[in-house]
């Protein structure tokens, strides 16, 4: 009887090493995702590292339900309602490149529009990480037809492309007493490297400062962003802010610089 | 427009392919087509003598509609028949000529109209003799040019009702202002605006006229092809023409010319919205929750057309109002 008492709790005791062996200490609990994408779980491991996720409305992702064209489906994401932001991950599960963009809004309200190319139907979601490492996840589903991501840019098809590259049309708004709203559409073809004998080739980084070489806003940027990209930020500003200066840069290592006037507060708009 | 030219012509026959997305139109349901059966349920109205209307749902493409949302219409003239557009697929073309010989036995067709590109207007050309089909060059064009794509992405959307459906071009260009079929004299109105290319066909003898898609009634024009200032010049142009009653794309048979002042309004008042929300700053997803005027609520799927028109205008009008910025390249 004694013997079998020890080879009770010895087992018992092993039982509880293997047990905790098995569970390494940083593993995380993903939520089952809302919208029961596939592809969910791999978005979770490879895009959204470390800290805990969970799904939240504050975190709003607008995007038509079915894309008109799938070359320019366009995505606002509106994390306003939640506070201390720190980054925001755009993906778009089913693209065969999923991550759209990484946006910081460092003095910026967590508000960033843009427009996609997508492959085939696909969840579009962001992850808003907060200064506690969370990440808040919001999403929407986006039907379409096939092959956004896999046929050459428009810009292809006129000789004279890069003499054209990186023209602006920007302009800035006070949106309220600290808020501006800034709107830049960039000429670039944002080719993916999926089309047929053309390389990948896109804008890869825009960083938005105050003027005074503050920076208020950066974003890195990926493949699946449409061809002449528009970005609708919020960038925080004061009275006095003159300007906003914007800094790009694509996969070429060509520099594109710019200052956008902001209108003085007592004209506003 | 300085710096980007609106979008370019495409030169990528992949690209042509997969960039249509929902181009085309929209309208359907009298729950008379069965997706069983594949039945369109196609039912001639009589709207002149001698002249049948064949009126679609005021809908979008569905399964349950197999595409049914657009109006095609024929007429007996003293030697045969006239057919204005031929419907969304073979399968429509097939019904709708079985129904010209149920309604007029024993009378030839001897030539069909097609008044411009989008698919449910001319994907029922199959079930006709190409000679007899007839439009102007450019819609010609049009349909060769992009007539497969629509058809792939109409299987996507409707599905079997489209099966054996292959794009075919009209055999016949028109270059003139009208011209006696069978003993019934025609005016042709060459146009352009909801698409590049629209055809507009009126019968002298009844004044009936064939907008073709140049005007809607009751629902929502569609503009994935759209050049808004030239679309109001093809409506002035229909307007002060000599008409009895109009036959639009889609909607009912307009005696009164409402469809010219609905369509007119939808327009303009779209192109008022869509330059004050990029005036003002505001992205395509919320430009898209701009209520629509109670004064469309009585046009069907609006809300709809409303969002997809705010895609097919955006970046143009963006290039045109946002303002050009000095770029420093290194």
């Amino acid at each position: 009887m004694n013997t079998g008492w020890k080879t009770i709790v010895r087992g018992a005791a092993i039982l509880v090493v293997s047990l905790a062996a098995a569970l390494p200490a940083a593993a995380r609990d993903v939520p089952a995702d809302p919208l029961k994408s596939v592809m969910w779980a791999d978005m979770a491991e490879r895009f959204l590292a470390g800290g805990d996720i969970v799904f939240d409305q504050r975190v709003r992702v607008m995007a038509p339900r079915s894309a008109e064209d799938q070359f320019f489906v366009p995505v606002t994401v509106d994390a306003t309602r939640l506070p201390g932001v720190t980054e925001i991950v755009v993906l778009a599960d089913l693209n065969p490149i999923p991550k759209v963009l990484a946006y910081r809004p460092v003095d910026a309200e967590a508000f960033i529009a843009f427009q996609i190319k997508v492959e085939q139907a696909t969840v579009v979601r962001a992850a808003a990480r907060t200064a506690d490492g969370i990440w808040h996840v919001g999403g929407t589903h986006v039907d379409a037809a096939g092959g956004g991501c896999s046929s050459p840019a428009m810009a292809h098809g006129q000789a004279n492309w890069m003499a054209t590259l990186g023209q602006t049309r920007a302009r800035v708004w006070r949106e309220t007493r600290d808020v501006a709203r800034m709107t830049v559409r960039m000429r670039h073809p944002m080719d993916t490297g999926l089309a047929d004998g053309i390389p990948a080739f896109y804008l890869s980084d825009l960083e938005v400062s105050n003027g005074t070489g503050r920076p208020l806003a950066s974003i890195d940027i990926y493949e699946p962003v449409s061809e002449n990209p528009t970005f609708t930020l919020k960038p925080r500003i004061g009275a006095d802010t003159a300007e906003l200066d914007v800094e790009a840069r694509d996969t070429e290592a060509n520099e594109f610089a710019y200052s956008l006037p902001v209108p003085d507060p007592k004209v506003a708009n | 427009m300085s710096s980007f030219p609106g979008k370019p012509r495409l030169n990528y026959n992949r690209r042509q392919a997969l960039g249509i997305g929902l181009a085309g139109c929209a309208c359907v349901v009298c729950g008379s087509a069965n997706a069983a059966t594949l039945d369109y349920g196609l039912k001639a109205e009589e709207i002149a003598p001698g002249t049948f209307g064949v009126f679609g749902e005021r809908e979008y493409f569905t399964f349950a509609n197999g595409g049914n949302i657009v109006n095609t219409a024929f007429i007996a003239v003293p030697d045969g028949v006239v057919v204005v557009d031929t419907g969304p697929s073979k399968r429509y073309g097939e019904q709708l000529k079985a129904l010209i010989d149920h309604t007029l036995p024993g009378k030839r067709i001897l030539r069909v109209y097609n008044t411009h590109h989008h698919p449910d207007h001319f994907l029922g050309n199959q079930a006709f003799e190409r000679a007899a089909i007839a439009a102007p060059q450019k819609v010609i064009d049009n349909i060769e040019a992009e007539g497969d794509a629509f058809a792939d992405n109409m299987y996507r959307l409707v599905g079997d009702w489209m099966r054996g459906t292959a794009p075919v071009s009209p055999g016949t260009a028109i270059d003139t202002d009208g011209e006696d079929v069978g003993g019934r004299n025609f005016t042709f109105f060459r146009l352009s605006g909801h698409t590049s290319a629209d055809f507009a066909v009126r019968d002298d003898e009844t004044g009936l006229l064939f907008s073709g898609d140049v005007a809607f009634l009751d629902r929502a024009p569609t503009t994935p092809h759209a050049d808004l200032a030239r679309w109001r010049e093809a409506i002035n142009t229909l307007q002060s023409a000599d008409i009895a009653t109009v036959v639009p794309g889609h909607g009912p048979a307009d005696p009164a010319g409402r469809s010219f002042i609905q369509t007119r309004d939808w327009l303009d008042w779209l192109d008022g919205t869509l330059r004050d929300a990029v005036s003002r700053g505001l992205t395509e997803n919320e430009a898209m929750e701009i209520p629509l005027p109670a004064r469309f609520a009585a046009l069907n799927v609006a809300p709809g057309e409303y969002r997809r028109s705010v895609v097919h205008f955006w970046t143009r009008l963006e290039d045109e109002l946002l303002p050009e910025i000095e770029v420093d390249r290194k």
